[in-house]
């Protein structure tokens, strides 16, 4: 193991208007050939009438705030949805592929974007970490792709995954698979 | 001469263990990686699956409802957490302790099991491991891996990808992390916590854990964060920021609560696990407690 330590002053580093810390994982395609491989996808975009909305609040006990559910249907049987959440400040898109009996066979976040910190929701810095502002003292010839220590909770993930759940009980399973 | 071309990276994150678990692999076509990174899921999953308090049938749960009237056999991995954790618990005179599940229950930081009631007393020295791998309570406590199981997962699926030939990879659970590779990654600490400037660690071929609290003024103190001290049972109150560095991420993770707990006192403790450990203190700054060696 081998390892160092540098403060990076924030004030020192910070650009106006840079990106937040994000990564993207997935594209919805390449999330579909790896929940679903060799399948084909047919998509189903539906929008939810407001009983609709309510029954899926009502199981799943989460608000519903999109009124349009992203839904393929699998050559393979099963369903292929995508959905988003709140994170802490963004949005974070997700994919779930349902079994033919409407049963979770796989998540996989899309992306992930999160400004962190009360300084630092509202100018995004961490872009500074590459060494593009002069005078920034660290050396580092990659980009701070990981942290530790920030609280990260999955919790809106597993509300965002029980409202799908209760859509594909109200709309898509009625509807045959 | 080094080559010009950019390095193939794949990275995916999956929900486990009440966080967001990344894995990226680099060096490989993304047609060889996504098998690997599947692979290395699907081992979190298990870990997910066996040491989860919410879990009603894992063998932590199993184990918390019926351990002080019978014998529950469980899984080699859990054994493995479970020895380990009764090791620190020995080495910390039970300031690192699992059985801070009655604690965190009655704190609000873990649900109540379903048809439980409410526990008081009991420790680490009340868990009994017997040699056919089964395990019993000597009274009923609450056992939680939340201090040591995402660590223990890293570890797993680090080895899962290195099993399968992968020479460089990072698997980052919630800020417990692996880097596996010679080559150095910079990772951020403690970004909601400092408001002037960020530790950046870089880090190879090893793991990071960080661990810490900044209460703000109005919160009450208990609900500030879920650090227990295993011996008084009581929130660790100092305002302090621990990162540990050590080459497994389940060492790691269970020592952030110990440095959280002790301090600089701790520094005997980590030489003997090969740990490295930075901490912050409201009343001293920065301290580096047994620095390890740096990146070239």
């Amino acid at each position: 193991m081998r390892c160092r330590f540098t403060l990076l002053p924030i004030a020192a580093l910070i650009l106006p208007g840079g990106p937040a810390y994000g990564t993207v994982y997935l594209s919805i395609q390449q999330a579909q050939a790896l929940l679903f491989p060799g399948a084909t996808f047919q998509s189903e975009t539906r929008t939810l009438s407001d009983d609709q909305v309510k029954a899926i609040e009502h199981a799943s006990g989460v608000p519903v705030r999109n009124h349009q559910v992203k839904a393929w249907r699998v050559s393979t049987g099963g369903w292929f949805l995508v959905d988003e959440v709140v994170g802490k400040h963004e949005f974070i898109p997700f994919a779930v592929a349902l079994d033919r009996d409407g049963a979770v066979k796989g998540i996989e976040i899309l992306e992930y974007r999160e400004a962190y910190g009360g300084q630092v929701r509202e100018q995004p810095w961490l872009e500074q970490f590459y060494g593009k502002r002069p005078g920034a003292k660290l050396r580092l010839n990659k980009e701070v792709r990981n942290i530790s220590g920030a609280t990260l909770s999955c919790k809106h993930i597993t509300d965002g995954i029980s409202r799908l759940l209760a859509t594909y009980e109200v709309v898509l399973a009625p509807n045959g698979h | 001469m080094k080559s010009c071309s950019l390095p193939t990276v794949t990275e995916r994150a999956q929900p486990w263990l009440g966080t967001l678990v990344s894995i990226r692999v680099e060096g490989l076509p993304a047609s060889d990686a996504h098998p690997a990174i599947s692979a290395a899921f699907q081992e979190i999953e298990q870990i997910d699956r066996l040491m989860s308090f919410h879990r009603s049938e894992s063998d932590v749960s199993r184990l918390n409802r019926d351990g002080s009237v019978r014998r529950i056999p469980v899984d080699a991995r859990t054994l493995t957490v479970l020895q380990q954790a009764i090791a620190l618990s020995q080495r910390t005179s039970g300031c690192f302790d699992v059985t801070i599940g009655a604690e965190l229950v009655s704190w609000g930081w873990l649900p109540q099991p379903v048809g439980a009631n409410a526990l008081t007393g009991g420790t680490w020295r009340d868990v009994e491991i017997h040699r056919d791998h089964t395990v019993s309570l000597r009274r009923p406590v609450w056992i939680d891996f939340g201090g040591i199981a995402k660590g223990y997962a890293v570890d797993r699926a680090i080895e899962c990808l290195r099993a399968q030939g992968i020479a460089r990879a990072v698997v980052n659970a919630g800020g417990d992390i692996r880097v596996l590779g010679q080559e150095c990654e910079p990772i951020a600490v403690g970004v909601e916590v400092f408001a002037e400037s960020i530790p950046i660690i870089e880090l190879a071929d090893g793991s990071i854990a960080s661990s810490g609290r900044s209460c703000q003024r109005d919160i009450p103190e208990r609900v500030c964060g879920p650090h227990v001290d295993g011996l008084s049972r009581r929130p660790i109150s100092r305002e302090r920021f621990v990162c540990v560095l050590a080459e497994s991420c389940m060492i790691a993770d269970a020592l952030t609560k110990v440095v959280m707990a002790m301090g600089s006192g701790s520094r005997p403790i980590l030489g003997e696990f090969g740990a490295a450990a930075h901490l912050w203190d409201a009343s001293t700054g920065w301290q580096s407690l047994n620095p390890a060696m740096e990146c070239p």
